[in-house]
């Protein structure tokens, strides 16, 4: 018999602000949190802006900030672009690094091997992963991120940094639960999606047949507002269910954005609103996404997907349910 | 976990350059002892990549912050998720890809081991990268 996973604790840290409640009321306001990049020299680059806090804070303290807010105890499971000094183990698969990390942590506590983990992830906007994202022309000229919208042109990256809480039998009611979570694979190239979207769709398979097939209220999308990513993504996305990639908001905190996802989609779910699609011009018939536009979705939201995807065509997806 | 096959690189061996990949010996290294380990067994679509370093591809990094004008191929190379990616499309393995910043291998055959128990994979490619490399295909039992 599993034991079913609680999320018991979250903390986060975006442009938005220090605290999870300065990340619901920015991704609430639809107003991305973009601005010009003050904190290195951008002027040899094609693209300036990104979603950064003020100044230029130093990563690991604000990961032993999150850490601490949620409380240590438990193994901890880091996601960040390397080993940071903290946490029992470090993944570093790009964009999808969180995601595994919760995966794996609430395997890990589903199986009885240990009672609580600690996921924590951080990445803080610098001049060498903005150098690459930039000549890799991967950045949005437009200064905006259009997730399956008609005329996007890329993404833009934004500071991340967060911890939750997995735990086995609660002692009080949890934020949420983690009800089902899968991988897969595109075997398909380097750094293209599989454009039929299959590696994901067997990701989000896999996640929902252990969650026993709720029906879906809501999906947080990876939606990196790139043409091909977002169309082959597309493919593998469930139909009739509100979407929104919340990238377009807070931006792409790289290995750390799923669980800036994660977190923002429980506070969403626990708030009964859902946040938009923001900066979306148009449909793009390459993405048939029912996608949340101009106000945030109210509702009753009882069970969430979150899914995410990297290059190597690494894919996730997670199933949350509301409390 | 039983151990279908391995495979190892030594520091001293000469490592084919791979087209696409430059300025770091990290995924010509992963590729040669993935390609060692799988060639005597007959690829499971349902094999997962775990890739394993203590620093990840300290070359790449360097390349990438010496500063000037960036090779827009570094970008993709930048993340070991890449390589994987490489294997995974030459062997077509299906499986999840997971890389991992560990002093050994065996935090990579942990997280295999996690994998295969939730039905994920059936097999598991581990590849570590330190001085040379080593690779082992794996195969568990889930419960």
């Amino acid at each position: 018999m599993l034991e079913r996973v609680a999320v018991t604790g979250m903390a986060a840290i975006t442009a938005y602000g220090f605290g999870c409640a300065a990340l619901l009321s920015g991704v609430l306001s639809g107003k991305p949190a973009f601005g010009p990049v003050t904190r290195f020299d951008v002027a040899q680059r094609r693209v300036g802006v990104a979603a950064t806090l003020p100044g230029s804070p130093d990563l690991r303290e604000l990961l032993d900030e999150v850490i601490g807010q949620v409380g240590a105890g438990g193994p901890v499971f880091l996601a960040a672009h390397q080993r940071m000094g903290i946490g029992d183990r470090t993944y570093t698969s790009a964009c999808v690094a969180a995601s595994t990390a919760v995966a794996d942590a609430a395997s890990t506590i589903a199986h009885g091997d240990a009672q609580r983990v600690v996921v924590a992830a951080g990445y803080l906007v610098d001049p060498v992963q903005f150098g690459l994202f930039d000549a890799g022309r991967a950045l949005a000229v437009d200064g905006a991120v259009r997730p399956f919208s008609m005329g996007r042109k890329g993404l833009l990256l934004g500071d991340g940094v967060a911890a939750i809480v997995l735990e086995a039998r609660p002692r009080r009611e949890p934020m949420a639960w983690i009800d089902g979570w899968g991988r897969a694979g595109d075997a398909y190239h380097v750094c293209q999606p599989r454009p039929d979207g299959s590696g994901l769709a067997r990701a989000i398979e896999r996640a929902l047949l252990k969650a026993g097939r709720p029906g879906l209220d809501y999906v947080n999308a990876h939606g990196s507002g790139s043409p091909q990513s977002d169309a082959a993504e597309a493919q593998a996305l469930p139909r009739g269910v509100p979407v929104s990639s919340t990238k377009a908001l807070h931006g792409q905190a790289l290995e750390a954005s799923p669980l800036i996802e994660l977190v923002t989609t429980i506070l969403a779910m626990n708030e009964g609103a859902l946040p938009v699609n923001a900066g979306y011009l148009g449909p793009d018939p390459e993405c048939p996404v029912d996608v949340i536009l101009d106000e945030p979705h109210a509702g009753d939201i009882r069970h969430a997907l979150v899914v995410n995807s990297a290059f190597g065509g690494a894919n996730t997806a997670l199933v949350v349910s509301a409390p | 976990m039983n151990v279908l096959a391995e495979a190892q690189v030594s520091s001293q061996d000469s490592v084919p350059a791979l087209a696409g990949f430059i300025a770091s010996s990290f995924s010509p290294l992963v590729a040669e002892v993935a390609r060692r380990c799988l060639s005597g067994v007959t690829p499971n679509p349902a094999t997962a990549i775990v890739i394993v370093s203590p620093d990840g591809d300290v070359e790449t990094a360097r390349a990438a912050a010496s500063g000037g004008r960036v090779s827009p191929l570094l970008f993709f190379q930048a993340v070991p998720n890449a390589i994987a990616g490489y294997i995974a499309a030459k062997w077509d393995l299906r499986g999840p890809v997971v890389c991992l910043e560990e002093p050994g291998i065996e935090g990579g055959v942990e997280v295999a081991r996690i994998i295969i128990r939730d039905g994920d994979a059936d097999e598991a490619l581990v590849v570590f990268v330190g001085d040379g490399a080593r690779a082992v295909l794996v195969r568990g039992v889930r419960p």
